[in-house]
Parts: structure tokens; C-alpha cells; sequence
């Protein structure tokens, strides 16, 4: 599809002169495109970004809001900026609990029991291979957990085998941009190398002896995967694969887990940009992550702080924020490197379709449902973005993988469980949520406040002990309890929801303050859930 | 999916329609409707198993059946769930039915790809030097990966066997390809340079005059030793004449780079990543045993991790490991050797899930070192030094460095001095071989600093000892599982007794009647591995801490030395039996089947009543049928 486009832009790049900074080239290349030098589509990517141990859902989930007037959550501000660039799905999952290694197969396999397709990544990598030379990358943060293996991967090969996958982005780097095999005699003696091997593999197959096709053909696709890799690295590239990729700049090696995650970021934006590869998943972590964050000053494990309410203590709390706003900022850092790349007439996200997710709704009680899924980039146009989308009802992840599937030409029926792709994604109809109407207003009597409105926790999530109770027509409430209120009434829990609320107030700053707890009724839920711990 | 188990068994032993009674009813009332006649939803067919004996044919079915049923997976939430009741049934069935003695049935020979350690190990031997990464790092910073090939290969998950060497179902990727191409690029780039001469000069037996120059004759005697070495056996003239003619007339440079070149070939070949694609069948039908140079291979890959020498290819060569007396001496042999560790820092370490030190700690590299190598080096003492099995348990010999020394009280004085450079303040140190006769609480696995600092708190711990020691697999807790209560307001409650509460619920129960007794019996000691109680003992004071517990069997004990006890009497067989079953498994780079459970009956039986040592056991399991036997799929019973 694109190789008038690759020869516009190599040839473009040879021109650029070998030393200059990135920046500068892509300023360049931006002014360049006036001159309408493409003449056919850019291609789209594909990059996963998974995030381990499901959330928080009192401070991820929307409250409230309709497809085209929504108010981000807490969690969602560090990326809140790119709202226009932002599908943001709700009530996706499936029903009931999930075990973590479930939660990760489901992720990009679409339900924990499709276990002997490929995931969907996988899929789309087949399609939209074209002339790049990687077909896919499958990245990571985090060891292989021995004990649940299930939990370390979320790509699978068409058998619904595990992908390997590769964390050093130094390596990735060379692989990508320092490769051996950019050397057109290297790759002459391989493809010899290849062919050699290749007639003496077959001679094997010919013997009588251990018949096992199945083990002697994964050989035979390895090689033709890599024969065909030399090709796409073929005769076009002389000469410009090394004054390309010269300028790119090799990542130092990190010093700790955020610079190499930023410095992996880094690697996937110019894959992606120098169309290396089109499809690329990275974990941030292994799905019941064990990683200690202590570059944030963390020392406790991010399993079980996300276990907030068994292990339930303020300090856990802010430490379970501090971790999930890291994970956002890194979905932030991402999206940032994809539009600072110019890419065709555009930003390089403009032709990207990125999944941000995780497997797992509800971190502590493992629930499937509401499971955080955001997608970004307009999938060169085929996504409408800047909505938020909260189905009516529970949607499985599959029909979203339905969905990609065809946005990227494969031809499926189903996947998963799902028959039906998810309406919507493009600007067509779906079916929106509906809350139940309620009035909201406030009372106040010699001191004490009854307020009905929907509680929420405050945006800013330095301040996790603060709340509001949004009101209609008016400024929010604001609510600083203590400890012993916030555990008692369970409040956490019903974060999103409205209540009726009685409390004593105080004046702060010229405000009114509510700062004790009387009573509490939930309009169309449970009033007493259960206490924290319980 | 084909099941790699060639079902041809005779079951001699049934449970008497235990599972018509039981489990069919089961399966009618609640699973039929989609697995079964018209609908075999996820190609799951319950309505062709009526009886005990279909069930043996679908035993990787059952693993499944039990793990959804016991996560509430199935059935599908909009259908009734089985009650405590129907799935206890299913379970017990199930327990019951995989003890039965079958006839011994072994799968159909597959090849398998070297796992990521075996390859470095093979490379190593081949060529007589490690790759290593180009940085250099101080011992007291966080090291890094050191060897070049585990740097650049994506790690292997393990298998179902839950071991490394177990790669059945890790596919072999182009992007692996091209990183074997490379490391064997690299491999014989430094072979054919000047930092290469002296491991060529070994190969090809040259003395140190040789002035390095590859003539045609020493060309031709590379390949001549180099071939047979690569592909682990015996290579036909007319494989070596193929590699030979490109070479003929070929000088200097030139002969030089066609010979890497073809050497290479073989290195990415299958027939060298792999290990089996030669394998001979002998001809004739059904079983049979495999042919002297896979044995030969089988050994080393075992108790090595690595490629065959040249004193057991000889024995292959010749025709001996046929004898099993040979295979026992060849045993003998190779754990004497220095690449004997490899089974300790393989097979013991996975065993023992020891990995989970380096998870833990972090930032002291010296800490870490210490934690790390006192079990290993325990471990290589019991597989070595012909020790008896249950001495893992239970033994007065232990080893210790500088940073462990503490832990031994007075025996510490009996080590050699460490000494320190001046300047320095901390150090890595080898560990010592120390008896332990003042040290209270120590002595065997159980209570060594690293496992109790491993496993913090009476759960982990006990639960590792269930599933490592006892070989009892829990499955995941329930996914809605309720936290452990905190005690209720003005009532002060230790540990032990929220978790007695815990118990109170049924569904807890199941699971924590045989954890909690074997963690709380551990509760002597800290989460650094300090014994707690010696103080008490040594001022002749009542121990505040409860270690005492009852087993779900019935045995009762008042401290973790009465555990020990029973463990290495009453519990002994089970011990030795879990043990036999994960050698096997290791040593077969499988999970074990129905079909391998005789043979694990017979040599743990023999271990126990023989009290043989882990000597012996290495050698019963390479003598051992599925480990000397195979069955090729021409020669399929059908």
C-alpha cells in the first residue's frame, strides 16, 4: 500500500543530512508537506498499552456525563489534556469475578476462555504487516511470574500459544535501528544462510524418523517470517537504512523503572514512527504486577495495595493513587511522543489506533465489569473521538476486538464470544446508559447540612481525602471527614452515585465545609454496604 | 488439540462405578446441555464419557474440568452453579482416580527446542567459552545479566510441567531465529579470531606452536569434530562429505569463511536448537527403547543442563549405556563433575521456586548473594554427595557465609576466618560447609534463613510447604473470597486466632486446615529467618509464641520440631513421593501422566523402604522406563 510513501519519505530523509537533532527533522518534514509530497494513505498502527491490576473505580469510573458532556475522573486527568483525542468505553466486561490470569487473557483475547486463537493484536499484525520489516513487537516492564504464568503475557500465535516478549529497550532499539542485517552484505549471507537452511530442514522432513509436523513446521514459518523480514529490509533500503536511522538516539540504560518505561515509550513512538513496525503491545506490568515503586517513595507492593479494601489504610490508599497516576502519566507520555511526530499530513497519532486498558474492573474484588478501556488516535479518521461512551449494557471486550478487526480490514465473523462488533466507535448509534432522574439540592439549618447530589472524590487526587457532592445550579459541596467517618459509613463506595447526605458543617476560608457525617442514604442503592474490611 | 499421551492402558483397577454413581449424574444434570450431542461448546463432549474408563482417555479434561468448576467459571453464570456438594464429588473422584495403578503408557516422542539455559550451556561446551555482555560491573552494584545469550533470548515461560526445559508450548518466533543467527554469528566470529585460538587449538588438538593458520586438513578436521558435537551423535560420511566439497580448493580467507558459513548452517538448524529430530526409531512396533546417543542426551541435559561429553558419547558410541549398571556408573560420574551444578541451580531451584529470593531482595546485592547461594550449595551437598533424600528436611549439615553466620549461634566458631581487604567493608563471601550442633531451630530446608525470609508469614509459609515439600496443589482461592476479619472492637486477637476464625467458614476451611497448622508451627521464627524462641529456651522461660498444631490427618504436634517429626516419619512416603514425581517430571521435560504414576509408585516406594539417596533416585530415574523408552507415532498402537 505504501511504498510510494516509503520512497517519498526515505529519500526525503537522505536529504535531510545525517546530523541533525529529531526535533528539527520533523520540523522539517512538517514544513515539507506542503509541498504535497504523499501521494498515497499513511499506514495505521496498532499499539497496546496494558495496565496491571485493574483500578481503582472511586476514582477512574465517569461520574455521571453523556457521550459529548462528560467531566474526566480524578485518575483520568494527567491525559485529560488529549480529551479530543479520546474514546473513553464504559461498562465493558464481562460478568462477575476474575482471576488475574483470566483478566489478562481477556484484555486482547477478548473472553478468559478463547484460549486457542490468537489474540487480537496478533490478528491485526497479520493484516497490516505490509512493508515494514517487524511484524510485531510484544514488550513488557515486569519478569515472567512463575507460579502464574498466565499473568506475564497478553499476546498469543494463532495456536494461542505465549508470545515471548522483550523488556530491554536497548535492545529493542538495536534491533530495530541497529540491526546487523541493515547491511545489505549481512543480509545477502543471511538470506544464503536462510536458504540452506532451509533445503536441509527439508531434507529432515523427508526422513522417516520422528514424524512431527507440527514442530517441524513452526521451523519452517520462523523462516519464512525471517526470509520475508530481509526482503521488506530489501533493495529499497540500500544506502538509506543507516543515514535514517542514524539520527535516531540510542535510550541510556535506565536507572530506574520509570526511565525505563519512558525510555521504552521512546522506542515504540520511533518504531512506529519510521514505520518499523505497525503493531506493538507493551505491558506495564504482569496483570497481578508485584512491582515496588520506589522511585514514588513506595515500598509496599502494588498487588497488595490495589487490594485497597482488604488492606485497607489511608496510607495504602494515597500509595494505590500515587501508582495508578503513574500509569496514567504514562499513557500521558505516550500519547504526547505519538503527536509530536509528524506523520503524513498529520500527527502521527492521527494514524494510530491505541488500546489502553486492563482485564479487570474493580482491583480488590476482582469484578469483570466496568473494566477501563480507552482508546486514542482517530484511526486515520475512522474513529470519532473526543466521546465518552457508556453502554447500557455490559459489552464483552470482544465486540470492541470485533470492532478493530474490521477497522483494520480483517475479515472476521466473530471473536470470542462476540457475533457483533461495538456500535458506536465511529459516531454511530448506540445504546447510552440512562440514569434513574433524581433532584438535587441543599438544606442548611443551624449548622447542620442535609445535601442530595452525587458524590464524588475531589479532581485533585493530592487531596484523596477530599469529596464533593455535586449539586445542580450551585458550587459543589465540599466534604473533609475524618478517618473514623470515611470507614465507618463506607463512603468509597458510593463514590458515583447519589445520596442523601446529613452532616455538621464548619466554615473554612469562607466556605462551608461539611466535616461529620449524620446520616447517609443511597438513592437507588444499598445504604449500608458493608464496612471496609468486612 | 492432539493429547501427546498415547492412551494405550488397561486400567487393572477401577473404582467400582464410583464415577457412573457420582459424577455422570453431575455431568448430565448441568453440563450436558452444551457439552454434549449437538452442542460441544469449546469441543467438550461429556455425552462419550459414561464410564470410568472413557474418563481415563480425556485425564488433561478432568485438570480442566475441576480448575473452572472450582473457580465458578462453569457453568456460565446464567445456569446453576454446583454446589459445595457436586463439586466435592467430582473432586474426590477425581483424587481417587488418578492414585489408581495403570499399566505404564508413554506419550509419542516430540522434539523440543533447548531452552534458553540449555542453549547457553550447549554453546559453551561447543565452543569452550561464555559470551558474555560487553560491560564490566562492580560486585557491590545490582548485577545485571552477565551472559550474553539470556541477555538477548526473551525468557521462556515454563511449561506445564511448571519447569523451564519444559518448552513444548513456547513456539520458536522469526525474531528468535534471527537471535540464535546472531549469538552463533558471534560464537564463531570469536572462535576463528585470535581471542578464539586456544578453545580451537583444544578442538582440533593443536598445542601451543600452532600458528593459527586454518590449512584445508585442519579445516577438514574442524568440521570432522565439530559436526558430531553440534548434532549430539554420530554424523554419516555423506553428511561431513556435503559440508566438506564446498571447501575443496579453498585457501586462507576464503576457506575460512565458507567454513564458518557452513557451520553455521548447523547451528540454526533444528536438528542442533532442538533436541530429538534424530532420534532413531529401532524399527519395530510399539514401545522401545531409545537409541544410545538420545539417551546419552537425555542424561546430560538432566543432570547438566548441557551437551554430552566426550566420555559419554564414547559410552553411546560403544553400545554400553544399554547396560543399566553403565547408566548408574555414568551417573556417578557426572555428578562428580563440575557441571553437576546445573541441577541444583536448575532443577533445585525450580523445585524450591527459589527465584523468588531475587524478587525480593532488592538493593543489598551482598544480602542477596548470601540468601541466594545457602540453599543452592545445600542442594548441590545433597545431590552430590550421595546424601540420603530426607536429609533436605532434615540435616545437621548446612552452609553459611558472612552475612549468614548469625543464624548459627556458636557453631559459627568453627568456621574459617573470613578475611577482608582493607578498605573494604562489606563483602560477598564463599559459604562453608558447617555442622550444626549448638544452633537451635536449624537444620534442613525448612528452617534455613532464606526459605523462612522467602516465605514471609505462617501462610506463604505453609502453603509452600504444602505445595514444594508435601506436593499438595491448593488451586486459586475463590475469586469473591472474603478478607480475614479483624477482630471485632475491644477484642485483642493474634494472628493465629483471626485465622482459627477464618477457618469457621467452610469454604475457607478447605484450604486452610492443611495451610495454617504447617505455617503457625513456623511462627518461631521472624521474617528474617531469627529464631525467636531461643531466648525463651535459654532462660528456661514458657514460650509466649503458640507453635503447637493439628494436621487434617490427625497428627498433633507442640512445636515445629514435632512437625519436622512426622514429616519425616509418618509423612515420609509423601514426602519422597512428591519429590520422586518432580525428578521424573523434570527429568522427562513433561508433566507426568496417568500413565508415568507406576513408575512413580515403584521408585518412591523403593526410596522409602531402601532410604536411598538422592544418588540413587538420579540414577532409579534414569534407568526408569518413560526416561530409557519412547514410542514413535509410525509405530502408534493404534
Amino acid at each position: 500500500m505504501s511504498r510510494n510513501w516509503k520512497i517519498e519519505r526515505r529519500t526525503f530523509l537522505r536529504g535531510a543530512g545525517a546530523l541533525l537533532p529529531l526535533p528539527f527533522l520533523n520540523l522539517m518534514e512538517a514544513n515539507a508537506r506542503s509541498g504535497d509530497l504523499y501521494v498515497s494513505d499513511p499506514p495505521l498502527r496498532f499499539m497496546t498499552l496494558f495496565k496491571p491490576n485493574g483500578v481503582h473505580p472511586p476514582s477512574w469510573n465517569v461520574n455521571g456525563g453523556k457521550e459529548n458532556d462528560f467531566r474526566m475522573s480524578p485518575l483520568m486527568q494527567p491525559f485529560a489534556k488529549h480529551k479530543d483525542d479520546l474514546l473513553i468505553l464504559d461498562n465493558m466486561g464481562d460478568f462477575g469475578f476474575s482471576s488475574h490470569s483470566n483478566s489478562t487473557r481477556r484484555f486482547l483475547c477478548g473472553h478468559h476462555q478463547n484460549s486457542r486463537s490468537a489474540s487480537v493484536d496478533q490478528l491485526i499484525a497479520d493484516q497490516i504487516q505490509g512493508d515494514a520489516p517487524h511484524r510485531s513487537l510484544e514488550l513488557t516492564t515486569e519478569g515472567l511470574f512463575v507460579n502464574q504464568i498466565g499473568c506475564s503475557y497478553i499476546s498469543y500465535d494463532k495456536k494461542g500459544g505465549m508470545m515471548p516478549r522483550d523488556s530491554d529497550p536497548q535492545l529493542i532499539f538495536d534491533k530495530l535501528f541497529r540491526n546487523p542485517l541493515s547491511d545489505p552484505g549481512k543480509r545477502a549471507e543471511m538470506a544464503s544462510l536462510l536458504d540452506r537452511v532451509s533445503s536441509d530442514a527439508k531434507a529432515l522432513q523427508r526422513k522417516t524418523g520422528v514424524e512431527d509436523g507440527d514442530t517441524l513446521d513452526e521451523y519452517f514459518t520462523a523462516l519464512r517470517e525471517t526470509e520475508l523480514k530481509l526482503e521488506k529490509m530489501g533493495p529499497l533500503d540500500q544506502g538509506l537504512e543507516s543515514s535514517k536511522f542514524a539520527r535516531l538516539a540510542r535510550p541510556l540504560a535506565p536507572s530506574n523503572m520509570d526511565e525505563q518505561v519512558n525510555a521504552m515509550l521512546d522506542v515504540i513512538s520511533m518504531a512506529l514512527w519510521t514505520d518499523s513496525t505497525r503493531c506493538i503491545s507493551y505491558m506495564l506490568g504482569n496483570s497481578n504486577s508485584r512491582m515496588i515503586f520506589d522511585f514514588l517513595g513506595i515500598k509496599k507492593q502494588h498487588h497488595y495495595l490495589s487490594h485497597f479494601f482488604r488492606n485497607f489504610s489511608r496510607e495504602n490508599i494515597d500509595s494505590l493513587l500515587k501508582i495508578s497516576l503513574w500509569h496514567m502519566e504514562k499513557f500521558d507520555y505516550l500519547l504526547n511522543k505519538l503527536k509530536s511526530y509528524k506523520d503524513h499530513n498529520g500527527r502521527l497519532l492521527d494514524h494510530c489506533v491505541v488500546l489502553y486498558g486492563s482485564g479487570m474492573g474493580h482491583s480488590d474484588n476482582h469484578t469483570a465489569q466496568r473494566i477501563p478501556v480507552v482508546l486514542a488516535g482517530q484511526g486515520g479518521g475512522k474513529l470519532k473521538t473526543g466521546r465518552y461512551l457508556r453502554y447500557s449494557k455490559n459489552q464483552e471486550l470482544g465486540r470492541l476486538h470485533l470492532s478493530l478487526l474490521d477497522l483494520f480490514g480483517v475479515k472476521q465473523e466473530s471473536f470470542a464470544n462476540a457475533k457483533q462488533p461495538l456500535p458506536g466507535l465511529g459516531g454511530g448509534k448506540f445504546d447510552e446508559f440512562v440514569e434513574r432522574p433524581y433532584e438535587s439540592w441543599v438544606k442548611v439549618d443551624s449548622g447542620v447540612m442535609t445535601v442530595q447530589g452525587r458524590l464524588r472524590m475531589s479532581d485533585n487526587l493530592d487531596e484523596a481525602k477530599v469529596f464533593y457532592i455535586d449539586v445542580e445550579g450551585r458550587n459543589s459541596v465540599r466534604m473533609e471527614i475524618g478517618f473514623g467517618d470515611f470507614h465507618s459509613r463506607n463512603v468509597a463506595y458510593h463514590v458515583g452515585t447519589p445520596i442523601k447526605l446529613t452532616g455538621k458543617t464548619v466554615e473554612k476560608d469562607g466556605l462551608t465545609i461539611l466535616n461529620k457525617i449524620t446520616g447517609l442514604e443511597s438513592l437507588f442503592g444499598n445504604s449500608t454496604p458493608g464496612k471496609a474490611g468486612g | 488439540m492432539r493429547s501427546i499421551f498415547c492412551i494405550f492402558f488397561f486400567p487393572a483397577f477401577l473404582l467400582g462405578g464410583v464415577f457412573e454413581d457420582q459424577v455422570v449424574p453431575i455431568l448430565e444434570r448441568s453440563c450436558l446441555k452444551c457439552h454434549g450431542g449437538d452442542k460441544t461448546k469449546g469441543k467438550v463432549d461429556f455425552s462419550e464419557i459414561l464410564t470410568e474408563v472413557d474418563a481415563g482417555d480425556h485425564l488433561d479434561l478432568w485438570e480442566t474440568v475441576l480448575e473452572v468448576v472450582e473457580l465458578g467459571e462453569m457453568p456460565p453464570e446464567d445456569e446453576k452453579l454446583l454446589s459445595s456438594e457436586e463439586k466435592k464429588k467430582i473432586r474426590g473422584w477425581h483424587e481417587e482416580f488418578i492414585k489408581l495403578p495403570v499399566e505404564i503408557a508413554i506419550p509419542v516422542f516430540r522434539p523440543r527446542r533447548l531452552s534458553a539455559n540449555e542453549y547457553k550451556n550447549t554453546l559453551r561446551s561447543l565452543f569452550g567459552f561464555d559470551l558474555e555482555v560487553g560491560i564490566a560491573r562492580a560486585e557491590q552494584t545490582e548485577s545485571g545479566e552477565k551472559s550474553l545469550v539470556l541477555k538477548i533470548l526473551p525468557p521462556d515461560p515454563p511449561g506445564k510441567s511448571g519447569y523451564f526445559n519444559d518448552t513444548y508450548s513456547t513456539p520458536l518466533s522469526s525474531s528468535l531465529l534471527e537471535n540464535y543467527t546472531y549469538l552463533a554469528g558471534v560464537s564463531l566470529d570469536r572462535l576463528f579470531s585470535k581471542k578464539g585460538k586456544e578453545s580451537l587449538s583444544r578442538m582440533i588438538g593443536q598445542n601451543g606452536d600452532w600458528d593459527g593458520k586454518i590449512t584445508p586438513s585442519l579445516a577438514e578436521e574442524i568440521v570432522r569434530s565439530f559436526l558430531p558435537r553440534i548434532l549430539r551423535r554420530t554424523v554419516p560420511d555423506e553428511r561431513i562429505k556435503a559440508v566438506l566439497d564446498p571447501l575443496k580448493g579453498k585457501q586462507g580467507k576464503e576457506l575460512v569463511s565458507v567454513l564458518m558459513f557452513e557451520l553455521k548452517t548447523f547451528l540454526i538448524s533444528p536438528e542442533f536448537l532442538y533436541r530429538g529430530f534424530l532420534a532413531k526409531p529401532s524399527g519395530k512396533k510399539g514401545r522401545q527403547a531409545v537409541d544410545p546417543f538420545e539417551l546419552a542426551e537425555r542424561l546430560s541435559y538432566f543432570l547438566w543442563e548441557d551437551m554430552p561429553d566426550d566420555e559419554l558419547f564414547q559410552s553411546a558410541r560403544n553400545g554400553d549405556l544399554q547396560d543399566k549398571a553403565e547408566v548408574g556408573r555414568q551417573v556417578a560420574r557426572m555428578l562428580a563433575e563440575p557441571r553437576a551444578r546445573n541441577l541444583s541451580e536448575s532443577f533445585g531451584v525450580q523445585l524450591l521456586g527459589l527465584s523468588s529470593i531475587d524478587d525480593q531482595i532488592k538493593n543489598n546485592p551482598i544480602h542477596l548473594h548470601a540468601m541466594r547461594t545457602q540453599p543452592r550449595d545445600f542442594l548441590h551437598y545433597l545431590f552430590t554427595e550421595d546424601r540420603p533424600v530426607m536429609e533436605l528436611l532434615d540435616s545437621n549439615v548446612t552452609f553459611v557465609n558472612q552475612s549468614t553466620s548469625g543464624f548459627y549461634g556458636n557453631d559459627r566458631r568453627r568456621l574459617a576466618p573470613f578475611h577482608k581487604p582493607r578498605g573494604i567493608e562489606r563483602q560477598r563471601t564463599m559459604n562453608q560447609r558447617l555442622e550444626i550442633k549448638d544452633a537451635e531451630g536449624r537444620g534442613g530446608i525448612l528452617t534455613m534463613p532464606s526459605i523462612l525470609s522467602m516465605n514471609h508469614g505462617p501462610i506463604l509459609r505453609g502453603t509452600w510447604m504444602l505445595r514444594t515439600i508435601l506436593g499438595v496443589r491448593l488451586g486459586e482461592p475463590p475469586g469473591d473470597v472474603p478478607a480475614i476479619k479483624p477482630p471485632p472492637r475491644g477484642k485483642k486477637m493474634t494472628f493465629r486466632e483471626r485465622f482459627e476464625a477464618h477457618r469457621e467458614n467452610v469454604t475457607c476451611a478447605r484450604c486452610h486446615e492443611k495451610i495454617d497448622p504447617l505455617g503457625f508451627a513456623l511462627d518461631g521464627y521472624d521474617k528474617n529467618g531469627r529464631y525467636l524462641l531461643a531466648s525463651y529456651h535459654k532462660r528456661g522461660n514458657q514460650p509466649s509464641i503458640d507453635t503447637s498444631g493439628k494436621l487434617p490427618s490427625g497428627e498433633e504436634f507442640k512445636d515445629f520440631e514435632g512437625l519436622k517429626h512426622i514429616l519425616i516419619t509418618k509423612k515420609r512416603d509423601q514426602v519422597i513421593r512428591n519429590l520422586t514425581s518432580q525428578l521424573l517430571s523434570y527429568a522427562l521435560c513433561r508433566k507426568l501422566g496417568r500413565g508415568d504414576q507406576s513408575v512413580v509408585e515403584a521408585i518412591s516406594r523403593k526410596a522409602t523402604l531402601g532410604n536411598l539417596t538422592w544418588k540413587d533416585l538420579l540414577i532409579e530415574v534414569a534407568n526408569s522406563v518413560p526416561f530409557r523408552e519412547t514410542l514413535f507415532s509410525q509405530s502408534e498402537a493404534k
